[in-house]
């Protein structure tokens, strides 16, 4: 095997061992469940005909975008509306949190500041959580998978800082 | 359980693993891949009509599954907040990575993994997509045509350059060794 040959068999070699997590037991049962249950053709009319897509209608991640722009000018912005969500009381929701920046940012610190009553699956008791992260020019997506532990809802704080610049994002949440 | 239920479960419960693992390598998130997942069986359910009749299902879901991400892609881009997608936190995959109980040796291939991952999130979706099927989850070129609707000259093009610029990558980061 000639050097090319070996570097191509590496690089096949860790790409098979890339891992995948596998489904959680019973994620198979009910999504299948589901599927059956609000898959029938009259209810998918209506949902369409509301205008809400299939996934919205199944009650599946919600969209929130963001436009991040670092430095641009905000006397000429007027105030944005709150964004919001409803998610149902212990039943967890996956939220996007959508962030057009103008440019690709390295090192930037993101913030999520919770509401009491809220939790971030993943982070149990913790009101807090940043971690550091990376933004592409354009589109850049953040899931985030709330649990609402009490009915009081409140205001989700997406804090984005770069450099000596950072912007705040606010997001409404509802409890049913 | 009804009995259009059962037929539905019958048809698809056979491909669900495989249907799981694709719409983790399409969306490259749990989150993601699980609202992919869901719509996918909610769409299919309501043409189990033309399901029932459909020869080889598992390739049909497979190809529905990747229509159904390709159409979400299109339905944000039209929102003008498009270019590249940093749909996941990295390495979220790697929450599946299986000791070899050598705390060296796991460590090694842990970074090589984790390296890998950052490569893959670098590479455009097509590229991401090709390689992932192909030489991650061991799909011929004639079935991701099939799926991907995307003749196999451009599937081999794809592949191809994809491989080498993950090498490029892997290499400059030292990874790899020049």
């Amino acid at each position: 095997m000639n050097t090319d040959e070996h570097k191509e068999q590496e690089l096949l070699d860790l790409l098979k061992d890339y891992p995948m997590p596998q489904a959680e037991a019973g994620f198979y049962d009910q999504a299948l469940a589901k599927a059956a249950h609000r898959g029938t053709r009259k209810q998918r009319n209506r949902w369409l005909a509301t205008g809400f897509g299939s996934a919205l209608a199944a009650g599946l991640a919600a969209w929130v975008v963001f436009a991040f722009l670092l430095g641009a000018p905000t006397q000429d912005v007027a105030e944005p509306t709150i964004p919001g969500v409803t998610i149902a009381l212990e039943e967890p929701k996956t939220v996007r949190l959508m962030f057009a920046s103008k440019e690709s940012l390295d090192n930037a610190m993101l913030t999520v500041s919770l509401p009491d009553g809220v939790e971030l699956s993943g982070f149990p008791g913790q009101r807090e959580i940043t971690w550091e992260t990376s933004l592409v020019e354009g589109r850049n997506v953040l899931p985030l998978t709330l649990v609402a532990l009490t009915p009081a809802g409140g205001e989700v704080f997406a804090k984005l800082e770069h450099g000596d610049k950072d912007q705040v994002f606010r997001l409404r949440v509802n409890i049913s | 359980m009804d009995s259009q239920n059962a037929i539905f479960e019958r048809i698809v419960r056979p491909h669900l693993d495989r249907l799981y693992r694709l719409s983790w390598r399409l969306a490259g998130s749990k989150a993601e891949a699980e609202d992919l997942f869901q719509e996918l069986l909610l769409k299919a359910y309501g043409m189990l009509d033309q399901l029932i009749d459909i020869e080889e299902p598992g390739t049909w879901l497979s190809r529905v599954m990747y229509n159904l991400f390709i159409d979400q892609q299109r339905r944000f881009r039209r929102q003008r907040l498009q270019t590249v997608d940093e749909g996941h936190l990295p390495g979220e995959g790697l929450a599946a990575f299986a000791s070899d109980l050598d705390p060296v040796a796991d460590k090694l291939r842990y970074d090589k993994l984790a390296s890998l991952d950052r490569a893959l999130n670098q590479l455009s979706e097509e590229h991401r997509t090709v390689v992932l099927l192909h030489d991650t989850e061991g799909y011929k070129l004639a079935e991701i045509q099939i799926i991907t609707d995307t003749p196999v000259g451009t599937l081999k093009s794809r592949l191809h350059r994809a491989r080498a610029r993950l090498r490029e990558i892997l290499e400059s980061d030292g990874t790899f060794s020049r």
